[in-house]
C-alpha cells in the first residue's frame, strides 16, 4: 500500500530514507503501477464451488492434446455435450474420456483410435466437464 | 411470517471421501475421529452393520459382521473445502444462509415461492457440484426445522425433503416422536421431562410453559415455544465471539517422558495461538492438562493447572505459559494418554502497551505476522517452534488419510487417460 499520499507531505524524501530497502531518494515511476503476478485462480475460475483439478495419467488423449501431468480444471455443473472431454467414475474407475452421445445413451470414446467405445453404464457417473488445462512445464 | 430450512450432508464425512473415490460407492463405510479412535460418520450400509455413533473401531473391526466395512482417518481440510462449496451453492440461490457446523446451514427460505420444489431443486444442485447427499427440512421457526430434517433423514420416502410449516403436519410428527428428539432436549432434559410424565413431543407441547421453565430453565421454554410454532432464535449471519480456544489430543500412543511431552503441549499451544490470532484475538487466561487413560488398567494421573497470564498471542509466549504450568502438574512414572491446552480470558488484541508490559507487542506481532503469512502460504507447520518437536512420536495415528484432493497440488484426484 505504498501510495503517494503517503510520501508526498514529508520534504526531500524524509521517508525514503527511513524506509529500508530504498536506496536512492528517487521513488520508481512505477511506484503507483505495481501489480502483483496474475492469478491462475482467477483466470481459471477456479473458486467457483463446481471447479476441481484432476491430474491426468496415462497418453491415450494426447490426440488430444492432453498430456500424462497435465492438471485440468473440470466442472461438475456444466452439462455433458457429445464431443467434450470429461471426468468419468466407470466401474471404481476414475477416467478422463471424450463423451458421444447415440443410441440414446453416453458412451466414451477412447483416444485410442483402433479402441472400441464404452457404454456410460446406470452405475457410472459424469463426474465433470473438463473446462480448462494447465500444464506446468512444455 | 418467518420460514427456515436446514439442511445437511447426509454422512457428510462419508460422501466427502466418496465424491472422490469411486471405489467406496456401495460398500460400508465409517470415518474415525482424530487418532483413528471411533467412527464419527457412518454410511447407510455401515449403519446396516450395526455400527453406532462414535463406536470405538477396535471394538468394531473384530466383529464377524463388521469384516467388510471400509474405514478413513479424518481429513479435515477436505472435509472443510467441501462444506465452503456446499455454502457456495446455497449463497447462489438463497438470500441468507447460516453455517451451523461443517456438515450443517440453516436458511431464510421467507417469501420463496414453491418451496418444496426450490427444495428439491437446491438439493439435486448441491448433490451435483459437491456430489454429496443432503437432506432439507423447512419450519416456522429454526428447532422446527431441525426436527423436519431429522424425519427426512429417517424417511426415505420423503425425497430428502420435509415441510412441516402446516400445525396438522406437525401434530401428527408430535405424536410419534420423544422429546429428545429434538434439536436443544439433551439426554438430561429428556430424563427429567420422563419423570414428570412427559415423554412424546406432543406431551412436551403440552405442557405449562411455566412448568417447563422451572424444569428446564428458559432454554426448556424456548425449545417448546419454538416448537409450538414461536420463532424465538433468529437466524445469525455473524459468527459469536469465541469464549475460549481449546486443543485437546489423545496421543498415538501413552507418553512418558517429560521431552514428549512437553513437545505434544508446545504444539497445540503453537495451534491454539495460530486459532487466536486468526480471530485478532490475545488470552489473558491460560490452562493445561494432560491425563492418563481412564480406559485401561493404568493408574490415574490427572495434571490440571491454569494462571492468568499477561495477555499475548505470541506462540513462543505463550508457549513458556503453557511448559510453566505443565511442569507444575506433570509427575514422572505416568502413561499419559491426552493432553490439552485451553485460552480464556479472549480480548481483542490492546492497541496500548500495558503498563507492566514485559513483552515487546510491536515485535511480537510482526514475528508472528511472518510466521503466519509462511505457514499460510506453504501450509501448516511449514515454520513453527523448535520446541514442537521433529518426529513427534506421540503424534495421532492417521493411518488411512485420504488425499487432499482440492487444496493441494501435490495430492489432486488422478484421472486415467481413456
Amino acid at each position: 500500500m505504498t501510495g503517494v499520499g503517503q510520501n508526498s507531505p514529508s520534504p526531500l524524501g524524509q521517508n525514503s530514507v527511513a524506509k529500508p530497502g530504498n536506496t536512492t531518494g528517487f521513488a520508481s515511476p512505477a511506484g503507483d503501477s505495481i501489480e502483483g503476478p496474475l492469478d491462475l485462480t482467477d483466470i481459471l475460475d477456479m473458486r467457483r464451488p463446481s471447479r476441481y483439478p484432476v491430474r491426468v495419467a496415462g497418453d491415450a488423449l494426447t490426440a488430444r492434446g492432453i498430456l500424462h501431468g497435465d492438471i485440468l480444471i473440470a466442472d461438475a455443473a456444466t452439462p455433458p455435450t457429445s464431443g467434450r472431454v470429461a471426468i468419468v467414475m466407470l466401474a471404481g474407475d476414475v477416467l478422463v474420456a471424450q463423451l458421444a452421445y447415440r443410441d440414446g445413451q453416453w458412451w466414451l470414446r477412447s483416444g485410442i483410435a483402433q479402441a472400441p467405445a464404452v457404454p456410460i453404464t446406470e452405475d457410472a457417473e459424469i463426474w465433470a466437464i473438463v473446462t480448462g488445462l494447465v500444464r506446468t512445464t512444455v | 411470517m418467518p420460514v427456515f430450512g436446514l439442511i445437511d450432508g447426509n454422512s457428510f464425512y462419508c460422501s466427502a471421501e466418496r465424491a472422490f473415490a469411486p471405489e467406496l460407492r456401495g460398500k460400508p463405510l465409517v470415518v474415525l475421529s482424530n487418532n483413528d479412535g471411533c467412527a464419527i460418520a457412518r454410511t447407510p450400509e455401515a449403519k446396516a452393520c450395526g455400527i453406532g455413533m462414535g463406536e470405538p473401531w477396535h471394538l468394531i473391526k473384530n466383529r464377524p459382521e463388521c469384516r467388510a466395512v471400509l474405514w478413513r482417518s479424518s481429513n479435515y481440510s477436505l472435509y472443510g473445502d467441501m462444506s465452503r462449496r456446499v455454502y457456495d451453492v446455497l449463497t447462489e440461490r438463497v438470500p441468507q444462509v447460516e453455517p451451523y457446523s461443517i456438515d450443517e446451514m440453516f436458511l431464510d427460505l421467507a417469501g420463496l415461492p414453491n418451496l418444496e420444489s426450490f427444495c428439491r431443486r437446491l438439493r439435486d444442485e448441491v448433490r451435483q457440484v459437491t456430489k454429496i447427499p443432503t437432506c432439507i427440512g423447512i419450519g416456522p421457526t429454526k428447532t422446527i426445522a431441525k426436527l423436519a430434517n431429522r424425519i427426512a433423514k429417517n424417511r426415505a420416502e420423503m425425497g430428502g425433503v420435509c415441510d412441516l410449516r402446516d400445525a396438522h403436519d406437525r401434530r401428527r410428527h408430535y405424536q410419534d416422536l420423544t422429546a429428545g428428539d429434538v434439536w436443544g432436549i439433551g439426554s438430561k432434559a429428556a430424563a427429567k421431562l420422563a419423570t414428570a410424565g412427559t415423554v412424546t413431543i406432543a406431551d412436551f407441547i403440552a405442557m405449562e410453559p411455566r412448568a417447563v421453565r422451572d424444569l428446564l430453565t428458559v432454554t426448556g421454554a424456548r425449545v417448546q415455544a419454538e416448537l409450538r410454532g414461536l420463532s424465538c432464535l433468529p437466524l445469525s449471519l455473524m459468527a459469536p465471539t469465541r469464549q475460549g480456544i481449546a486443543v485437546t489430543r489423545t496421543f498415538g500412543r501413552p507418553v512418558e517422558t517429560w521431552a514428549e511431552i512437553r513437545e505434544a503441549v508446545a504444539t497445540y499451544t503453537t495451534r491454539a495461538a495460530e486459532k487466536l490470532r486468526a480471530e485478532g484475538l490475545e488470552a489473558g487466561h491460560m490452562a493445561v492438562f494432560a491425563h492418563t487413560s481412564p480406559h485401561n488398567d493404568d493408574p490415574w494421573h490427572s495434571a490440571q493447572r491454569g494462571s492468568v497470564i499477561e495477555p499475548t498471542a505470541d506462540t513462543a509466549a505463550l508457549i513458556g505459559e503453557a511448559v510453566r504450568l505443565l511442569q507444575a502438574g506433570w509427575r514422572p512414572g505416568y502413561r499419559y494418554f491426552k493432553a490439552g491446552v485451553m485460552l480464556t480470558a479472549l480480548a481483542p488484541v490492546a492497541r496500548q502497551a500495558s503498563l507492566f508490559a514485559t513483552r515487546d507487542p510491536a515485535r511480537s506481532a510482526l514475528a508472528m505476522e511472518a510466521l503466519d503469512a509462511v505457514n499460510a502460504r506453504w501450509g501448516h507447520g511449514t515454520l513453527r517452534p523448535a520446541s514442537t518437536g521433529i518426529v513427534r512420536p506421540w503424534g495421532a495415528r492417521q493411518q488411512r488419510l485420504s488425499p487432499r484432493y482440492t487444496t493441494r497440488a501435490d495430492e489432486m484426484m488422478i484421472g486415467q487417460a481413456f
